[in-house]
């Protein structure tokens, strides 16, 4: 006791700051010790959840499979009225109950049996995060009739509401998700909630909801570029060629509108669409871009001119050559090397000692695609009065 | 001088040590807070991002992939194999061999069955010249590399070189030895692509210790925790630096550094700076400084960017004589950075890169060894002259030990709810006393490094790098 008071005693005469940092060291005691416990739990957990993840992904993984090629009834009623058709039919959201249930009934016995354990198992949140990532990646290595299966069973086991729910979700990361699967799974039910989207104030959320127009509706779907006011950022004008390229269908829409966009982006996609589905018929619009505000976008125009062999931008742009910024000239050679003719020769020769080394060099590979012999004269001028790049391939030769 | 003098003096010296300790302090937790948030932000977002497109598209940017090599003969076969089989569609490898005196080159040609090839080099950046020449491979299934032999002019000179080759829009500056994960180059492009508001002028990553991992084939099969204690404590350096640091830096868009070992660069911003500096040991930070100064002075709005996915894999010292040699590199590296562009520091005209993270790097990277050996020094003058009073000194040290242990365990607690890397049972418990004690096998080799940076910097002028002896990723095995 007498130890006891003499403690408190001496803690009371503790000056100010010696008690502020015994109560720090207090509270740091007390947080290692809880963060020490708590990182073993979470460990414990994480393994936990790992070996879990193992132990459904397979027991899922035979099931579905087993789903696939249990019965080919299913397969017959979407050879009769494709996967597609049946969609467009039920797109009135409210008639998807009955619709589901007329088709529950042409499954076979074991594929319903399959089904109504899925949608059982899918009630808990991370043994449906399994489901889907294996939907996810069945998806990915099959197609045809079979992924039309898999498009049936994740409607029939209710996946589908679990993600049409999520689509109203405040949190963006879960909205952008939902929009996400919908597209993989190509479900047109949440087409009225996602075109919300698309100006939502999220990027990832509107990049999902572009994502999944184009997904489901091709060239169509890309509609949203015509009133797009933020910029469409380079990855997704990646992801949203490689989907349109998938199609069978590659008959494109006028893209005339997009390349004439205040947006300098949507311009940008306008002229890869431009250069992918050779669009020849819209050189006119393409030569009115090379007086483009904006740097980056001519170099590109030029670039897609040379690809659709432009050849009267070439004259045009040979013409105002000395206008032109380092990007747009070296671009220019580059289309001249493509569509280089013989009246070319004396402008040619008049860049060969052009200030950029590229330049240079590009000249001199034009000059001697189209005479060589000049180009042979050239290698005998006394070193003092030759350029870099002549020096640079006397040395390589 | 009386008495009274002489107490206001030390009264002074202990308001400006407790200062620095508070601020130090209190930088490291709002760090941690920044860090924390970003990296969840981060994992929301790319939880379901679809990288399969990126592979596959014929549009995604070219990275040519440029790593210097001197003296690497041990596992650079390994090596470049495991460069050559990343998942990105358009990229290249070029191997620069920097006057390498073993026999590399040799075991290059035979093992990619490489021969020599005519090819102009865009001399942008002044380099040593070239030795042997430019190598490409008769084996169409190595078509993606190029190796370039040339004199020995440091890592610097031999990055500069790659850049001038280089016909991608973006270069991934790496070195030789590490392991690259075989998703790295579509994860670290991706900053590049997405930003619109500003240009991403490069992407740092993540880099953990590869030491006792198990590899095959330069994939990383099994991670694991070595048995050497230096390298332990240096997992945790890593982890604290990398999950709670530069991510934090990264949201305040103030990086100042992109670790040598993995960035990727907007080639032509790099060339447009002049590449590398070759008269510092610190290139890697010099580079970034001298991009953002750039970029500032042009008045283009711009972004240093960094991924906390562990996309790279490395080998750390085992031994504290080339530990020390590397920290000492680094610390030079820091100084002559630091002094080369003095002119940011404090400077408005700079905004956050001027007014934060330079004086940040300057008081609590560059200062805090030389403070805290002046703090060393002032308590033993205390005790000599027996003002020491116990009750604060010992409770300052215990609560600045605690704060360091619960820094790591918020570390492992960051690295436990995003990656998750050291699975095995055990690892946990080991990791958490490893907190407690690398204080004490850590820090003083760090401080005793730095202080011979700074006297070798200040009055060794002649040293350069030091020597990194290499066991070899390749070889490394489960423990």
């Amino acid at each position: 006791m007498t130890t006891y008071q003499y403690l408190i005693d001496y803690y009371r005469e503790l000056p100010f700051l010696i008690k502020l940092i015994g109560a720090l060291i207090t509270l740091s005691v007390i947080l290692i010790i809880g963060l020490t416990i708590y990182l073993k739990g979470i460990r414990r957990y994480q393994r936990k959840k790992h070996a879990d993840i193992l132990k459904f992904k397979s027991e899922y993984e035979v099931m579905l499979v087993e789903f696939l090629y249990a019965d080919d009834h299913i397969e017959n009623e979407v050879e009769k009225n494709s996967f597609n058709e049946w969609l467009e039919q039920i797109e009135v959201e409210p008639a998807i109950q009955d619709e589901l249930d007329d088709t529950i009934k042409d499954l076979s016995p074991i594929q319903q049996s399959i089904i109504s354990k899925l949608r059982k198992e899918a009630l808990v949140k991370s043994k449906r995060k399994i489901i889907i990532s294996i939907l996810y990646k069945l998806m990915e290595e099959v197609s045809g009739e079979m992924s039309d299966s898999i498009k049936v069973l994740y409607i029939e086991t209710g996946l589908i509401d679990y993600a049409l729910k999520k689509i109203n979700n405040t949190e963006w990361s879960i909205k952008a998700k939902s929009i996400g699967e919908l597209s993989r799974f190509e479900v047109k039910e949440g087409h009225y909630e996602v075109v919300k989207c698309m100006d939502h104030s999220n990027k990832e959320v509107r990049k999902e909801a572009h994502l999944y127009m184009v997904n489901l509706f091709q060239f169509d779907g890309l509609y949203f570029l015509n009133e797009l006011k933020t910029p469409l950022s380079e990855w997704d004008q990646i992801q949203i060629l490689e989907i349109l390229q998938r199609f069978d269908d590659q008959q494109i829409c006028d893209i005339r509108p997009w390349l004439k966009s205040t947006n300098d982006t949507v311009v940008l996609f306008g002229l890869k669409l431009a250069q992918i589905y050779n669009q020849y018929e819209i050189n006119d619009t393409l030569i009115e871009l090379l007086s483009h505000k904006s740097k980056s976008i001519r170099v590109c125009v030029i670039e897609v001119l040379t690809h659709l062999y432009g050849l009267e931008a070439k004259d045009m742009l040979k013409a105002n050559f000395n206008e032109l910024s380092l990007e747009e000239q070296l671009s220019f050679f580059t289309m001249l090397e493509k569509l280089v003719i013989p009246s070319d020769e004396p402008f040619i020769e008049k860049h060969l000692f052009h200030k950029d080394f590229e330049i240079q060099l590009l000249a001199l590979k034009i000059l001697k695609s189209i005479n060589e012999d000049k180009y042979k004269v050239l290698n005998n001028l006394p070193a003092d009065q030759k350029s870099k790049a002549m020096l640079q391939l006397e040395n390589t030769i | 001088m009386d008495t009274s003098t002489v107490n206001l003096i030390l009264e002074i010296f202990h308001y400006l040590f407790f200062l620095f300790t508070f601020s130090v302090i209190t930088s490291y937790v709002v760090l941690s807070l920044i860090s924390v948030r970003e990296t969840i932000e981060y994992r929301k977002k790319n939880s379901f991002v679809n990288y399969k497109d990126i592979l596959s598209s014929t549009i995604s940017p070219s990275i040519t992939i440029i790593a210097p090599a001197y003296n690497e003969s041990l596992n650079i076969v390994e090596n470049v194999r495991s460069l050559l089989s990343n998942h990105y569609v358009n990229y290249d490898v070029v191997i620069v061999n920097d006057g390498s005196k073993d026999d590399s080159l040799e075991k290059l040609i035979t093992a990619f069955d490489l021969e020599k090839i005519e090819f102009i080099i865009n001399e942008k950046i002044k380099t040593q010249p070239l030795r042997s020449g430019v190598f490409k491979s008769k084996n169409p299934a190595f078509e993606k590399l190029m190796v370039v032999d040339k004199e020995n002019g440091g890592k610097a000179d031999a990055l500069n070189l790659g850049l001038n080759i280089s016909k991608s829009k973006y270069v991934a500056c790496i070195d030789v030895d590490c392991l690259l994960l075989e998703d790295a180059l579509q994860k670290m492009i991706k900053p590049f692509l997405e930003e619109t508001e500003a240009k991403v002028i490069a992407t740092g990553g993540v880099i953990r210790i590869a030491n006792s991992c198990k590899i095959k084939g330069g994939k990383l099969i099994e991670v694991n925790l070595p048995k050497n204690l230096l390298v332990q404590a240096q997992i945790l350096e890593y982890l604290r630096t990398f999950l709670l640091g530069r991510m934090a830096w990264s949201r305040l868009n103030g990086l100042l550094v992109i670790s040598g070992a993995f960035g990727i660069f907007d080639k032509n911003i790099a060339i447009e700076v002049g590449g590398y500096d070759t008269n510092t040991v610190g290139e890697d930070m010099e580079i970034i400084v001298r991009m953002r100064r750039h970029m500032e002075e042009i008045g283009e709005k711009y972004k240093v960017s960094y991924i906390p996915d562990p996309l790279c894999w490395t080998e750390a010292p085992e031994s504290y004589k080339i530990f020390i040699s590397q920290r000492n590199r680094w610390t030079r590296g820091t100084i002559e950075t630091l002094r080369k562009h003095r002119k940011i520091g404090f400077n408005p005209k700079y905004g956050i890169f001027g007014l934060i993270s330079y004086p940040y790097w300057l008081i609590f990277e560059r200062l805090a060894p030389l403070i805290e050996v002046i703090g060393i020094i002032y308590f033993v003058v205390l005790l000599i002259l027996k003002q020491v009073r116990w009750e604060y000194a010992l409770s300052f040290l215990l609560l600045s030990y605690l704060f360091s242990i619960l820094f790591s365990i918020v570390a492992l607690y960051s690295e436990e709810l995003t990656y998750h890397q050291y699975k095995k049972k055990g690892t946990g418990f080991k990791l958490i006393l490893l907190s407690a004690i690398e204080p004490f096998i850590l820090h003083p080799v760090i401080l005793y490094s730095a202080i011979r940076g700074n006297i070798d910097y200040y009055f060794n002028k002649t040293i350069k790098w030091g020597e990194m002896e290499r066991t070899g990723l390749s070889s490394s095995s489960s423990s």
